[in-house]
């Protein structure tokens, strides 16, 4: 058995770090029970192994609920989530009235919920909402990384509770628990290694001591893969501590590759603290790998992969020594694209598909290239000023 | 040069005039929110080291205050050995003298019943 389960902590007290978050979850299930608590349900927001889904069904055994689990990647829509909460709760009744019910009371629990997405999982989320709406029994969800904007009526409606990463101390305290059960007789220095390469993931971390225990290398456990979105991955660059935590965040974000060398272009090209030399030997680097990328999308020499992922990793590495951290910025010429209000950017559209039509380019080309070319030549404050030189340029007559 | 201890998650206000300029400047830093009525709040280390950066220009350095989660003791995280890899974005981690105890484990988890039992005293 594999200890991730064998060791899952029962009641919360046993669930460690998060001291806070848990106090939180407590204190609003109490209220909810109680009929005081204005929000509908909580969401729990944090990275994955840091102890939300165990901190749920710990929560659960000590209050004496049971947990129906619906993972976002097999219930997203409306009719399939209805289905089984339908079947559940009819279950129940059935149960209770034959007198074989133990535990009458039920917490659902929507895991990963950030993998349904409100406009193509017909209603998926609006079903959440209605059945916490209800409140016929307690609704918590789970996100790693849930998109404030797409996620909206969530937020608005859950009360959000932050879960952090584990610190390398809390981590070599779940490690001591276990091997205290299991009486192994494993060196510190091997525990410190754990807890320094699981960052902050519990479970990797459980999974690492398990494979120490029968003599497999610790290296050669890795990582889950995690797919970001943009910002999130860039923010995760900027505070990474190691080149292992970096790597493995390109490895698993392969397909966004172009947009981070875009952006790091941005970040080191606008950045005043990076010296003149080092800034040099960046973009150097960063056309190398810019060219590699070209080269193996070009000619479908995706033999490249393995050298790119390496290079990229080091380049952000050194970049991130340099100074130069994402600040939460977006570049200027893809802030134009987002913040405008709606005429702007039906106009900025209608532009760039002339744009499109007469120089025989798509539009995240012109976005990428030429936008900001203009970007360096004028302001960006005035749409008829980039009219005009896209007309100069271009010689485009509307 | 004024020390500052804050708390990470926690609003707090900052004793200097920041001005339009720097205000704007504060707030874009990725990790920082500021909350109408209540102020600032830091959600982890890097982004404190960038706010500090804008404030040692104003004479005032904000430290975060992490205590031992058993004994209440101040942690000072740069002297940890774990410092180079951790995110430190908690206000409990464990101090030196108690993560050596031997009795660490039942140490604390039964820290954590007595903190849970405040609020659901079935919690034991």
């Amino acid at each position: 058995m594999v200890w991730t389960e064998k060791y899952r902590p029962k009641t919360l007290p046993e669930v460690i770090g998060n001291e806070e978050a848990k106090v939180e979850l407590v204190k609003w299930l109490i209220n909810w029970e109680k009929g005081r608590e204005k929000t509908i349900g909580v969401l729990l927001v944090g990275p994955p192994g840091i102890g939300k889904t165990t901190a749920i069904y710990a929560l659960a055994n000590d209050f004496s609920y049971h947990v129906v689990e619906l993972n976002a990647s097999e219930y997203r829509t409306s009719e399939k989530i209805m289905e089984r909460v339908g079947s559940i709760t009819r279950s129940y009744t059935l149960e209770s009235y034959f007198g074989e019910k133990k535990r009458e009371r039920i917490i659902v629990f929507f895991d990963e919920i950030d993998g349904i997405d409100p406009k193509e999982d017909k209603g998926g989320l609006d079903t959440v909402i209605n059945i916490a709406n209800k409140r016929e029994f307690p609704v918590i969800a789970a996100a790693n990384v849930p998109d404030r904007q797409k996620h909206k009526k969530l937020f608005e409606n859950f009360k959000i509770i932050e879960f952090r990463q584990l610190t390398p101390r809390q981590i070599i305290i779940i490690l001591k628990r276990i091997i205290s059960r299991e009486n192994l007789n494993i060196p510190d220095e091997i525990l410190k290694n754990i807890a320094q390469r699981s960052r902050g993931d519990a479970r990797l971390a459980i999974n690492m001591l398990q494979a120490a225990s029968v003599g497999i290398p610790i290296e050669s456990i890795s990582q889950p893969l995690e797919n970001l979105p943009l910002d999130e991955l860039l923010r995760r660059f900027s505070s990474a501590t190691s080149i292992y935590e970096i790597k493995q965040l390109v490895d698993s974000n392969s397909n966004l590759w172009e947009d981070v060398i875009y952006i790091y272009y941005d970040i080191i090209s606008r950045n005043p603290v990076i010296k003149l030399d080092d800034k040099m030997a960046l973009l150097e680097d960063l056309s190398k790998i810019d060219i590699y990328l070209y080269r193996m999308n070009k000619e479908r020499k995706y033999f490249y992969l393995r050298y790119l992922s390496h290079l990229l990793s080091w380049f952000i590495y050194k970049a991130n020594r340099a100074g130069a951290v994402y600040d939460g910025r977006i570049p200027e010429y893809r802030l134009y694209m987002f913040i405008l209000n709606r005429d702007a950017r039906e106009e900025f559209k209608k532009l760039s598909e002339e744009v499109k039509r007469r120089l025989h380019e798509s539009v995240r080309k012109f976005v990428l290239y030429t936008l900001p070319y203009y970007c360096l030549t004028s302001s960006m404050k005035d749409l008829k000023k980039l009219e005009k030189w896209c007309e100069k340029n271009y010689g485009l007559a509307r | 040069m004024q020390y500052m201890k804050i708390r990470y998650g926690e609003p707090f206000s900052i004793p200097r005039r920041l001005g339009t300029e720097l205000f704007k400047e504060v707030v874009r830093i990725r990790g920082i929110d500021y909350v109408k009525g209540k102020g600032f709040i830091v959600s982890d280390y890097y982004a404190l080291s960038s706010l500090n950066k804008i404030l040692v220009k104003l004479g005032l350095i904000l430290k975060p205050e992490v205590k031992c989660f058993l004994c209440g003791k101040n942690i000072d995280c740069d002297k940890c050995e774990f410092s180079q890899v951790c995110r430190k974005n908690v206000s409990t981690c464990l101090c030196d003298v108690c993560i050596s105890k031997f009795s660490l484990v039942s140490d604390y988890i039964s820290r954590q019943k007595s903190l849970l039992s405040n609020v659901k005293p079935s919690i034991r």
